[in-house]
C-alpha cells in the first residue's frame, strides 16, 4: 500500500476517505490518528547535548557594551597554559548581533562558523540566559528539571513534550521518535508509544532464517502474547506490552528507511560520512525519518524527533581556545553538523518545516578550575530552522564576580528591569508549543507548564510565549 | 506469613534463585526441594562465597577481561557474589570510557568481590581511593588553589546519602560539597598505579586561613547549627576517612540513619522490588542492624528472608503487582545457564553461529555494557531497559540462541531439555516454560497463543518431538516465543 497518508487525507471527508483505502489500513491505529494531528506537516526535532554545555564560552562578549561583560569574563577565565579564555581577535570571524541588556558586542565560539553562517541567514535564533529559578548542580536533577519543564522538587514526572504527546496521541500511535538507544525524557509519558533507536536499519524483526513458512505464525503469536500483556493493569507489564506492538509494527516500517534514503540521497548520505562526526551520524538517522514521511511511506509520522550527543561534562582539560581542543572540537561537531542537517533539509523541501531546539542540562561555572569548569546555571538555547526568526533573544547573564552566587554561578532572575533578567526554560517551551506546534495559550498552561507561585522576581509567575523565535 | 525459619515451597526456592543467581535448572530446584530448606539456610547457603580477583593477563585489553567477568557468571556455583558485584559496579559507577585503563577497572572489580558483603563504611573509605574512580570523578584534579568538586558531589548525591531524605528534606548543602573538596584535595596515584597524599595539594587550613577550617553539615544531618568540623581529629591525609564518618553519622530529618535507609531502600528495589514503603526500609534496616554493623551480608539476608522479597513471586495474571525487569546481563546470562548453551571462545565469547556478534556486543544493543556505566548514576533501571530497541535486541539475542543448532555443548539442544514422549501441546508448552522458569508466569490466554502456535491454529492435535523436523521448527520456536514473551522479561 504505497498510499501517502497525507494525500489521502487532504480535502477529504473521513467517510470519502475510506473509500480510497483499504480496511486493514483505517483499521491501523497509525493512520486512524492522523486525524488528531497538530503539529501538522511540521516537524520538530530536539538535540540534547549531555554533560551540562560551557554556555559562557559558547556564546561570548567581545566588549563591554553599557556594562562590565567583557572584563568580567576575562577576571573569571584565564589565558595561558590550562587557560579556557578566548580573546576579541579569535571571535572577529563569528559576531552576531549585542547583547539586549547590555548593548556588548556578543560573538559565538570560534569553532561554531557553521551557527555563523545561519545566523547570518537569520535561521539561528540565540536565546541566552536560559534557566529555571532555584538551579540545582546535579546533572540528574537539573536534567530532569529540562526534561519535565519543572523545577527540581516540583517534578512532574512525565516530560513536557511528553505532557504533549498525552494531550494529542493515544494507544499504538507513534508520533515521536528517539534516535539514540534510550528514551529522551522530554518524551516521557504513559498515553502513546515512542520509538528509541540508535539506527534505524537495526529495526528488523529478528525471526529464525531456518524456517521461513513458520514466520507469520511466530509474528501472531507474538502480537497476541504483547497484545495480551497490554492489559494486565499493571503497569509495566502494560508498557512492556505497548513497546512490543508499536516495535513490532514499526519494524514492517520504519526499517526500510535506512534503504530508501541512501538510495533517494547518496549526496547527502556521503556528506555525513565526509563531516564524520557522531552528532552528524545521529542527525542522519532524523534525516531519514523526515524523508520517509516526506516520501509517503505508510505507517511512519514520528514528526517529533529526538538526538543526543555528549562530552559536555568539562571538569578539566576543557580545551576551548585550539582546535584541538575537547571543547572547541565539540563545538565545531555542533555547529558543522546542524548545518548540514538544516541544508539537508532544505534539499528534501522541508526546510521551512522543521524547527530545532539545542538544550543541555546546565551551563558551567563562571570562574574556571584548574582547567575546566564545574556545573553551572543559566546558559543559551539555541533554536533553528526555516521558519526560525534569527537574531538574539535573553540578555547576557550578569557574571560580574559580585553579583555570582557563593559557588560562583550566575543568579535566575526575572526581575523586569533587570538589565540581566534571565530566560525561563518555559517561554522557551511555551514559544515553540504555541507557535510551532499547534497548542492554545490557555491548554500549555492548563495542562503543559504550570507557573510558580512566590517572589514575581524570583519565581516565573508571568509566561511569555510570544518570545518572538518564532511567528 | 514467613520468616527466616520458614520451609521454602518450591515457586519461593525458584524465585530465589532467579533473583539471588541467575536461576535454576527443574533438576536443581528438585534437589532443593527435597533437602527442605529453610529460607534463612538456603540464603546463607547463597552467601557462603570467598571472592578473588578476575583473572588479568598481561596483554589483556578490557574486553578480554569483561569477557571473563561474562565466563565466570556463566558457570560460577556462588551466583550471589557476582549479583552483588553487579550491585555495586551500578551502584559506584565507574566508566573505562574515561578511566582508560584495563587494570585499573580490573583492580575496581576485585575491590567490589571483596567488599560485595562487607562492611560499608570501610567499603566507602577504599572507594575513596580507588584508582578507577579518582580517575573518573577527578580527585586526581583536586588541589588546593582550584578544588574539583565532581568526587565531592557524586559521593554524596550517589555513593552514600542521597541528595535529599525520605521526607524530601535536603541532606547537604552546595556549600558542603565545597569543603568535602577542599578535604579530599591533593589526593594522586604514585607510580605503581596506588593512592598517595600529596601534602603539597592539599588545603591546610594554616595555609588558607581565610578559607577557614573545613565544617561540613551545618545544620544538616542533625549535627546542629556547628556542624561537623572535620580537622577534629587533624588536618591532612585522614580527613579522607573523616568525611565518611560524619557521613555515616547523617542522620536524616526523621531522625534515622541517612545511609542505611538509603542502601536499604537500594538493594531491596534490587532484589525485590521499586519503591517500598518508609516503613518497610525501616523495619528491614532495624532487623539486620545495618545501621549500626554497616555488615551488608546481614542486609542482603534480611531482605532474601522478608515475605516482602517473596511477593515478586506472584505472577502477573494472579495479580502481581511487583514485577522488575530483568537487567540484560541477567537476561544473557541466565538464558544461556538455563538452557545449558556454553558459549564458544575463539574469537570472542559468542554464540555457535556463524557471522554473529559477542556476547558483549549483544549487551551493547540491550543497553548495558559492563565497565561502561552511561554515566555516574550508573543504568536506569526498570521500564528505561525497555525501548523499541532494545526489546529488539533481547528478541535478536533469542532468536540467534533458538537458532544455535551446533553440535555439542555450544548449542542449543530442547531434545535434552524436554522429554520427547511428550505429544499435547500443553505438555510441552509445561515442560519448555518449567526449563526457563515461568511456567507459574504464563496466564492462560498467553498458553492459548503457544498452543495456536504449536498446532498451527489447531490443524493438528499432537505434535511427534521425536521427528527431527517438527522439533527444529516448532519445539525451537516454541522456545524462542517463551524467551520473547512479556513473562521472560520480567522477574
Amino acid at each position: 500500500m504505497a498510499i501517502s497518508r497525507r494525500s489521502f487525507l487532504k480535502g477529504s471527508s473521513l467517510a470519502a476517505a475510506s473509500s480510497l483505502v483499504a480496511p486493514a489500513l483505517l483499521g491501523n491505529p497509525f493512520v486512524r490518528k492522523a486525524f488528531a494531528d497538530t503539529i501538522g506537516d511540521r516537524y520538530f526535532l530536539s538535540v540534547f547535548l549531555d554533560g551540562g554545555n560551557d554556555g559562557f564560552n559558547t556564546v561570548l562578549p567581545v566588549d563591554d557594551g553599557g556594562a562590565t561583560l567583557r572584563t568580567a569574563y576575562d577576571a573569571a577565565r584565564t589565558t595561558g597554559s590550562s587557560g579556557i579564555n578566548i580573546g576579541p581577535a579569535a571571535l572577529a570571524g563569528t559576531l552576531i548581533g549585542t547583547d539586549p541588556g547590555s548593548g556588548a558586542q556578543l560573538a559565538l565560539h570560534p569553532a561554531l562558523t557553521g551557527f555563523k553562517q545561519l545566523y547570518d541567514a537569520g535561521k539561528l535564533a540565540v536565546i541566552q540566559g536560559c534557566g529555571y529559578p532555584r538551579p540545582n548542580l546535579s546533572h540528574e536533577s537539573s536534567r530532569l528539571a529540562w526534561e519535565t519543564g519543572t523545577p527540581p522538587g516540583q517534578s512532574a514526572g512525565t516530560g513536557w513534550l511528553g505532557r504533549y504527546l498525552a494531550a494529542n496521541y493515544t494507544g499504538n500511535d507513534i508520533p515521536a521518535i528517539c534516535l539514540r538507544w534510550g528514551l529522551g525524557g522530554e518524551f516521557r509519558q504513559t498515553a502513546t508509544s515512542v520509538l528509541a533507536t540508535g539506527r534505524l536499519r537495526y529495526l528488523n524483526f529478528p525471526y529464525d532464517p531456518a524456517f521461513w513458512d513458520d514466520i507469520e505464525r511466530k509474528r501472531q503469536a507474538f502480537h497476541a502474547l504483547y497484545t495480551g500483556a497490554q492489559s494486565t493493569g499493571l503497569p509495566i507489564a502494560d508498557y512492556i506490552g505497548a513497546s512490543g506492538i508499536a516495535t513490532l509494527l514499526a519494524t514492517e516500517s520504519y526499517a526500510g528507511l535506512h534503504d530508501l534514503y541512501e538510495s533517494d540521497r547518496p549526496e547527502f548520505n556521503q556528506a555525513y560520512e565526509d563531516l564524520d562526526e557522531r552528532l552528524g551520524y545521529n542527525l542522519r538517522e532524523a534525516a531519514k525519518v523526515i524523508h520517509g514521511i516526506a516520501s509517503g511511506v505508510p505507517n511512519v509520522h514520528a514528526r517529533l524527533l529526538d538526538v543526543a550527543t555528549g562530552g559536555y561534562d568539562t571538569h578539566s582539560d576543557q580545551g576551548s581556545t585550539t582546535p584541538d581542543g575537547h571543547h572547541w572540537g565539540l563545538l565545531a561537531e555542533v555547529g558543522n553538523s546542524l548545518k548540514l542537517f538544516y541544508d539537508d533539509c532544505v534539499d528534501m523541501g522541508v526546510g521551512d518545516k522543521v524547527v530545532i531546539m539545542v538544550w543541555s542540562e546546565f551551563g558551567r561555572r563562571v570562574p574556571q578550575n584548574d582547567g575546566g569548569t564545574d556545573h553551572g546555571t543559566q546558559y543559551p538555547v539555541f533554536v533553528l530552522g526555516g521558519a526560525v526568526q534569527g537574531g538574539v533573544y535573553g540578555n547576557h547573564p550578569n557574571i560580574n564576580e559580585s553579583a555570582l552566587s557563593d559557588d560562583g554561578n550566575t543568579v535566575y532572575s526575572q526581575a523586569a528591569a533587570d538589565p540581566f533578567r534571565s530566560t525561563d526554560m518555559r517561554d522557551v517551551y511555551g514559544t515553540i508549543l504555541k507557535h510551532w506546534l499547534g497548542m492554545a495559550h490557555g491548554t500549555i498552561l492548563g495542562s503543559v507548564l504550570a507557573l510558580d507561585a512566590g517572589d514575581p522576581a524570583e519565581r516565573w509567575t508571568q509566561e511569555n510565549f510570544d518570545m518572538g523565535f518564532l511567528a | 506469613m514467613g520468616d527466616v525459619n520458614s520451609i521454602l515451597t518450591e515457586a519461593e526456592a525458584r524465585h530465589l534463585m532467579r533473583r539471588a543467581g541467575f536461576g535454576a535448572s527443574p533438576k536443581e530446584l528438585a534437589k532443593l526441594a527435597k533437602r527442605g530448606l529453610t529460607r534463612g539456610q538456603l540464603v546463607d547457603g547463597l552467601l557462603k562465597f570467598k571472592t578473588k580477583p578476575l583473572k588479568v593477563g598481561k596483554k589483556d585489553g578490557l574486553d578480554d577481561v569483561y569477557d571473563r567477568w561474562l565466563e565466570l557468571m556463566l558457570k560460577t556455583k556462588t551466583p550471589l557474589l557476582e549479583k552483588l558485584v553487579l550491585f555495586w559496579h551500578d551502584h559506584f559507577a565507574t566508566a573505562n570510557a574515561k578511566v582508560q585503563n584495563t587494570r585499573r577497572m580490573a583492580q575496581q572489580n576485585a575491590l567490589l568481590r571483596t567488599m560485595a558483603k562487607g562492611d560499608f563504611g570501610q567499603f566507602l573509605k577504599r572507594i575513596n581511593k580507588d584508582p578507577a574512580v579518582m580517575e573518573f570523578l577527578d580527585t586526581l584534579r583536586n588541589n588546593a588553589k582550584t578544588p574539583n568538586e565532581n568526587y565531592a558531589r557524586e559521593l554524596m548525591e550517589l555513593f552514600s546519602l542521597g541528595v535529599v531524605d525520605e521526607a524530601g528534606q535536603p541532606n547537604y548543602a552546595q556549600e558542603d560539597i565545597v569543603q568535602i573538596a577542599r578535604a579530599f584535595s591533593g589526593w594522586r596515584l604514585d607510580d605503581d598505579g596506588n593512592a598517595v597524599f600529596r601534602e603539597s595539594r592539599h588545603d591546610f587550613n594554616a595555609d588558607h586561613p581565610e578559607r577557614g577550617p573545613k565544617v561540613i553539615f551545618k545544620s544538616h544531618g542533625m549535627f546542629g547549627a556547628e556542624g561537623v568540623d572535620l580537622a577534629g581529629s587533624g588536618e591532612g591525609a585522614q580527613e579522607i576517612d573523616a568525611v565518611i564518618d560524619a557521613i555515616l553519622r547523617h542522620r536524616d530529618s526523621a531522625g534515622r540513619s541517612t545511609v542505611g535507609r538509603r542502601i536499604t531502600r537500594h538493594l531491596f528495589d534490587y532484589f525485590a522490588w521499586d519503591s517500598p514503603s518508609t516503613a518497610l526500609v525501616d523495619e528491614l534496616l532495624d532487623a539486620s542492624g545495618f545501621a549500626t554493623t554497616w555488615n551488608i551480608g546481614a542486609l542482603v539476608k534480611t531482605i532474601l528472608v522478608h515475605d516482602a522479597f517473596y511477593e515478586t513471586a506472584v505472577p502477573v495474571h494472579l495479580g502481581g503487582t511487583k514485577k522488575s525487569v530483568k537487567w540484560p546481563v541477567d537476561f544473557v546470562v541466565g538464558t544461556l545457564r538455563l538452557l545449558r548453551v556454553a558459549p564458544k571462545r575463539r574469537k570472542w565469547l559468542g554464540l555457535a553461529i556463524p557471522d554473529r556478534d559477542s556476547l558483549r556486543g549483544y549487551l551493547d544493543d540491550m543497553g548495558q555494557r559492563l565497565f561502561d556505566p552511561p554515566s555516574v548514576f550508573g543504568w536506569d533501571w526498570e521500564a528505561a531497559w525497555i525501548s523499541s530497541a532494545t526489546l529488539l535486541a533481547r528478541c535478536g539475542f533469542v532468536r540467534d540462541v533458538a537458532a544455535a543448532r551446533a553440535k555439542g555443548k555450544q548449542g542449543f539442544h530442547p531434545e535434552k531439555l524436554v522429554p520427547l514422549t511428550l505429544q499435547t501441546p500443553d505438555d510441552i508448552i509445561d515442560a519448555a516454560s518449567n526449563v526457563l522458569g515461568i511456567r507459574d508466569q504464563l496466564s492462560p490466554s498467553d498458553r492459548e497463543v503457544l498452543q495456536d502456535y504449536l498446532t498451527d491454529g489447531g490443524a493438528v492435535a499432537t505434535l511427534d518431538l521425536t521427528d527431527a523436523e517438527v522439533r527444529n521448527r516448532k519445539l525451537h520456536g516454541l522456545f524462542a516465543l517463551l524467551m520473547e514473551s512479556p513473562a521472560y522479561q520480567l522477574h
